[in-house]
């Protein structure tokens, strides 16, 4: 019985100083991990008009990250988070547009060209370079961002027109009114320090 | 530091090595991973099938909210038998039912219908009021296998009541009238490509031909195979159970036999509209109507032409929904 009991507490103590150490492991962590700055419920909106109807979408829910010592930048958002007015159209934007199923994820990763410093407060009009990745097809752009950054979180938005063909989404010649062939894509995001 | 056991020294060094790892600067997969896992959970499997209707049976899908779904069923004569052939211009001279219906989803998951059919057998002129309700929806990754969907009717006939006390419609009071369908829909789409439905039914009518069941089970099983990405193949099969004992009295009396219906056919979806162009031996559309009384034979050419054209109605106003959230 009192082996027992002393075991217990040896095992205690050895207990408590792993903890100690993992506490301050974790705090370099997150002192080390200032430079990243993650958005969990950014916005994209995209918009299209036809002569039929006017197509628009948004998501609340997609995610995305910059480094801001190296300032690469990742963007992705799940295609079925997109809600559209009309479930009809959502239901086919998934399903006979995008291939959900196949390709779940549209991603952009890219860097910001300029040499801007993200840690001191300001706005700047920054140009990002990367690939967008939309139903699997692979494509660069270069778009303009306008980024505040202000008492340690970060403000994006911004906006580019992506061309449907260039992602190989095919479109049926009976809906072929409905859907605009250039798409304007809006997206705003609030990034925090992780 | 000499006190710590071997596991906890091990520990400190793994630790050690995860602080020097955090030191690293961060290259994109690496950033990636500060993004951790972004796919959603227990995602809802969407589009199991297209229309809310197979040929004869009901599928899982219900109305999303204030949008209105219109359709026609349209049912014409025997192709062959008797009562087809080109003199009945393999049965394009007649048509055995129609049905006119709408549906309103009240929220994305309960549904609300009006239909008025014109009723195959002598019990005509129906009116249909019914509820449906996504009970469980699919899940992508499994966490809820199967979709189970709640369906009930109630039908009231207005046809004129008939004074031959063994007929079907010898109504001496409304309830007479009345007739309530309940189904329990299992669904399960299994790829993008193939869904599959299972439906026990409880089918109760209040009044019906001498010795015919006022109370009747039916299982039906359905599927839809996609064969382009806008075309589809679906069947759809119900097998009633009818007490043997008067199912035979039927028999003698009038020679009267019940068939299970079986239906097939090609689903065709274009933008709003989900067209499907089938062959049925069933002659009704309705639930309480097809289920209990269908007595066509496919094997005597007693099947028929049908289509359905459904259009879907939004009533939401742009970006209502998006803005809320």
């Amino acid at each position: 019985m009192t082996r027992a009991c002393h075991n217990k507490s040896r095992k205690t103590k050895t207990m408590k100083r792993s903890l100690v150490i993992l506490f301050c492991a974790l705090a370099s962590l997150s002192a080390q991990a200032q430079n990243i700055f993650i958005s969990k419920s950014a916005s994209i909106s995209f918009f299209a008009s036809t002569p039929a109807e006017d197509v628009e979408a948004k998501s609340d829910k997609a995610n995305s990250v910059i480094d801001t010592k190296t300032r690469n930048l990742i963007f992705k958002v799940s295609n079925t988070s997109f809600e559209f007015p009309k479930k009809l159209m959502q239901e086919h934007f998934n399903e006979n547009y995008m291939e959900s199923d196949k390709y779940p994820v549209s991603t952009f990763k890219g860097k910001i060209t300029d040499a801007v410093d993200l840690t001191k407060d300001g706005t700047y009009n920054v140009t990002i370079d990367g690939s967008l990745d939309i139903h699997g097809v692979v494509k660069n752009y270069q778009t303009k961002a306008t980024l505040v950054v202000s008492k340690g979180t970060i403000n994006a938005k911004t906006e580019f027109k992506v061309k449907v063909a260039d992602h190989q989404i095919k479109i049926p010649t009976i809906v072929f009114a409905k859907i605009a062939q250039v798409v304007d894509v809006h997206i705003s995001a609030v990034y925090q320090p992780k | 530091m000499k006190r710590l056991l071997p596991a906890a020294k091990y520990k400190c060094l793994s630790l050690f090595i995860l602080l020097l790892a955090a030191l690293q600067s961060f290259g994109q997969e690496d950033l990636e991973k500060e993004l951790g896992n972004t796919a959603p959970k227990h995602e809802k499997v969407r589009a199991t099938f297209k229309s809310t209707k197979l040929i004869n049976g009901h599928t899982n899908e219900t109305i999303s909210r204030n949008e209105l779904d219109f359709r026609i069923d349209h049912r014409f004569g025997d192709i062959g038998g008797d009562n087809g052939g080109i003199r009945r211009f393999f049965g394009l001279d007649n048509a055995t039912d129609v049905r006119i219906g709408f549906e309103y989803g009240l929220s994305d998951r309960l549904s609300v219908g009006f239909a008025r059919a014109k009723g195959a057998t002598e019990v005509q002129q129906l009116y249909e009021g019914n509820l449906k309700f996504r009970l469980l929806e699919q899940t992508t990754d499994d966490y809820i296998p199967v979709a189970i969907t709640l369906f009930g009717s109630t039908t009231v006939t207005g046809v004129k009541a008939a004074e031959d006390p063994a007929s079907a419609i010898a109504y001496r009071n409304f309830s007479d009238r009345l007739n309530f369908v309940t189904q329990v829909i299992f669904a399960r789409k299994f790829n993008s490509n193939f869904s599959f439905t299972l439906t026990p039914s409880y089918v109760h009518r209040n009044f019906t031909a001498f010795r015919d069941q006022n109370d009747l089970l039916a299982v039906s099983a359905g599927g839809r195979a996609k064969i382009t990405r806008r075309m589809a193949l679906i069947a759809d099969y119900t097998v009633p159970f009818r007490n043997g004992d008067d199912k035979d009295y039927l028999k003698q009396l009038s020679g009267v036999k019940y068939r299970n219906t079986l239906g097939a056919g090609l689903e065709i979806e274009t933008g709003g509209h989900v067209f499907s162009l089938n062959f049925t031996n069933a002659t009704a559309i309705e639930e309480m109507q097809y289920i209990p009384q269908t007595t066509s034979d496919w094997f005597k050419g007693q099947f028929r032409w049908g289509f359905s054209i459904s259009r879907r109605f939004s009533f939401n106003k742009k970006n209502k929904d998006t803005e809320k959230k």
